[in-house]
């Protein structure tokens, strides 16, 4: 029985992206793309009705939410509705595709639902199963121009992502056999006592989970399936598929109580920047674009996890960040798609003189490439600042030097690369205008507005529940 | 020592057995079998922990390591070789088999000493370390491999190794049989499908270096 507003937002949400996985499979018309869009526009407005109503709590043995999952199924809802309407283009430009179009949107709605079961349900098994889901889900999604290449990044996404859950799976043995349940939202108000066994299961999940969030060295997937996938969906893996995972792996980080222990938090703070600082290195030597946005996520969730090993208000900023990050980088993975389809090409020397060929995408490419590097007025540039303000104020003043290094140095090379690319002369002078490509800017705008949006201004409803996500961790808002 | 104990280490040295004959071997054929074993000793495992708990979920677990990871997908890989009309050696594998064979002894070493050090008081069940060995060799395995094929054996392996730690461990793990099916599913979908399109695009299962997937 339906009593109240979250519970039946919560079934909304499970049972919007569902409808719409089967309804996309209908073979009749236009069916399959307006269930996509339908699905995924109710999924958002759910998701904005638990922010406005500030739900918080759970309902049922299995599902709940707080501040942090009201924010991060707006972001997934947002990022699963703009790829639904942006795939529309992406797929009438491929050629002999390996999936129909019914199947392409029924995955897609799938993973949507994987992701948001994942954010839904209080039991970490229950978690656990809905990351692994999300494996099943986009993994043929990945090969759907059906090149040599795009098979093997499926393959090694497949291998490596669930090579990595089963460590996690390891860490939830680990920790079930020590306190006896898997209740997330148990184990977050009752902390158990800090057992080696509770601390080595937090240690496992980082390398399981992190397997998945892309954390370095178990990141080597991350660029082939960022890369081979169609950008619609490219989008939605380094949007919202990272932070999800991240987001699994703050469920049982949580369970250490605030603060953390401190070899833990090293722990977390080592792989962090390592990781921020081998994207930022290796995003510089790349020759398709699309590889260097995915080393450019794989930089950013290493900032991300170095704001929460910080705490305090970097924390807040890591939070800031993955959602600003999340409608940037989608929007620069659209921006992709559409020079692919104009060009042909995924090589960034082959590309040049976007200015003129393709204004509005152009435009976009920029913006959205200044708004994923933190950029300011952007709200990943309050991320990053919140974040080296936290380290600064714990007196991790190395920490704090070799996070700006890393933000530096991928500042420079995106958006070097990306200048040449838009501003760049062709040796036959200024391209015309190639206006069939140049099409569906609408959600990119729509995108890069957001991002600017959470640097500028606080927004109502998600600022506070994101202020109030941060405190659950210990994290302060300034 | 009681005979409970005695079957679960006879059994648990079987297991052991197999995972360094995976790493030893580069015939295929023989791998698709040896993983096909090392299930059923799991599945003997499981099914006498069920009989002696009387627990259904560990005799589902029971079922479906045989089930699906003795006899399913063992038949389904063996029909992929065939399918790929490829020769039955990795072509990679063949000329370091005694490098891998000697890094999964060192491997197994390395682990089951770890695992005295740091969890052996938590965990003081016989045979204890096993899960632990069998998880590092097939991680190993995946991360030395160039052929899918060997691959998927890998993450049965792996698939495996999470199996006997839960039912040693853990045999009343919430929703653990939900979880390992989900691992089949997994493990289906790997060697059911995208083996099947990458043998449509490349027609090999060995995995070469693209240059799109370079750097």
């Amino acid at each position: 029985m339906i009593t109240s507003f979250p519970q039946l937002a919560l079934l909304l949400l499970l049972a919007g992206p569902s409808a719409a996985a089967v309804l996309a499979l209908v073979p009749v018309g236009d069916v399959s793309r307006l269930a996509a869009r339908g699905g995924s526009i109710l999924s958002v407005a759910t998701a904005v009705g638990l922010l406005v109503s500030r739900a918080s709590g759970r309902w049922g043995a299995f599902l709940g939410v707080d501040a942090l999952s009201d924010v991060l199924l707006f972001t997934v809802t947002s990022i699963y509705a703009t790829s639904a309407w942006y795939s529309d283009l992406y797929l009438r430009a491929i050629h002999r595709p390996f999936l129909t179009p019914q199947v392409y949107y029924a995955l897609l709605s799938a993973f949507a639902f994987t992701m948001i079961a994942a954010l839904l349900v209080t039991d970490l098994g229950l978690m656990w199963i809905g990351i692994e889901a999300t494996t099943v889900a986009s993994a043929l999604l990945i090969v759907l121009e059906r090149r040599p290449s795009s098979v093997e990044a499926a393959w090694r996404y497949t291998l490596i992502a669930s090579a990595g859950l089963t460590i996690a799976l390891f860490a939830l043995l680990l920790l079930y056999t020590d306190t006896g349940t898997l209740d997330a939202y148990r184990l977050a108000s009752t902390p158990p006592a800090l057992t080696l066994p509770v601390e080595m299961a937090v240690a496992l999940a980082l390398v399981g989970y992190g397997t998945k969030v892309g954390l370095f060295p178990m990141h080597t997937w991350l660029p082939d399936a960022h890369s081979e996938a169609p950008s619609p969906i490219s989008a939605m893996f380094s949007g919202v598929l990272l932070p999800t995972a991240l987001y699994a792996f703050l469920r049982v980080y949580r369970v250490l109580g605030s603060p953390a222990p401190a070899a833990v938090r090293d722990l977390l703070l080592t792989f962090g920047l390592l990781t921020a600082l081998v994207g930022a290195f290796l995003l510089q030597r790349q020759r398709s674009y699309k590889r260097m946005l995915a080393y450019s996520s794989m930089e950013v969730m290493g900032l991300a996890v170095t704001g929460i090993a910080i705490g305090g208000i970097a924390l807040y900023g890591a939070l800031i960040l993955l959602v600003a990050h999340a409608f940037a980088k989608s929007a620069a993975f659209y921006c992709a798609g559409n020079v692919l389809r104009e060009t042909g090409t995924t090589r960034i020397d082959a590309v040049r003189d976007l200015r003129d060929r393709m204004p509005r995408t152009g435009t976009a490419w920029v913006l959205s490439s200044l708004a994923v590097t933190g950029a300011p007025p952007f709200g990943t540039f309050v991320g990053e600042l919140l974040i080296v303000v936290g380290a600064l104020a714990v007196g991790a003043v190395w920490v704090a030097a070799l996070f700006v290094l890393a933000i530096l140095v991928a500042f420079l090379g995106v958006n070097g690369q990306v200048g040449r690319m838009v501003f760049g002369e062709t040796a036959d002078g200024p391209s015309p205008p190639a206006n069939a490509a140049d099409r569906g800017t609408g959600v990119i705008y729509v995108n890069i507005a957001f991002a600017l949006a959470l640097g500028v201004a606080s927004l109502p409803y998600l600022s506070p529940a994101l202020r109030a996500a941060a405190a659950l961790f210990g994290g302060g808002a300034p | 020592m009681d005979p409970s104990a005695e079957l679960v280490a006879l059994v648990g040295i079987g297991i052991l057995l197999t995972a360094l004959f995976l790493q030893s071997e580069s015939f295929v054929g023989p791998l698709v079998r040896g993983i096909a074993l090392q299930s059923l000793f799991i599945g003997l495992l499981l099914g006498w922990l069920a009989w002696s708990q009387r627990s259904v979920d560990l005799a589902l677990l029971a079922v479906l390591a045989v089930g699906v990871r003795a006899v399913f997908i063992p038949w389904v890989l063996d029909r992929q070789i065939r399918a790929f009309r490829w020769r039955l050696r990795e072509v990679h594998a063949a000329q370091r088999v005694t490098g891998h064979a000697l890094a999964a002894v060192a491997l197994a070493i390395v682990a089951w000493f770890v695992f005295q050090e740091t969890l052996s008081t938590i965990f003081p069940q016989p045979g204890g370390a096993l899960p632990f060995v069998l998880l590092a060799e097939g991680l190993l395995m995946l991360a030395t491999r160039g052929n899918t094929i060997v691959q998927v054996i890998g993450y049965l392996e792996e698939e495996n190794a999470v199996v006997y730690a839960g039912a040693l461990f853990a045999p009343h793990f919430p929703l653990f049989v939900e979880v390992v099916v989900f691992l089949d599913v997994l493990g289906v979908v790997l060697v059911g499908v995208i083996l099947s399109i990458q043998r449509d695009v490349t027609g090999t299962p060995e995995q070469g270096s693209l240059e799109e997937l370079s750097g």
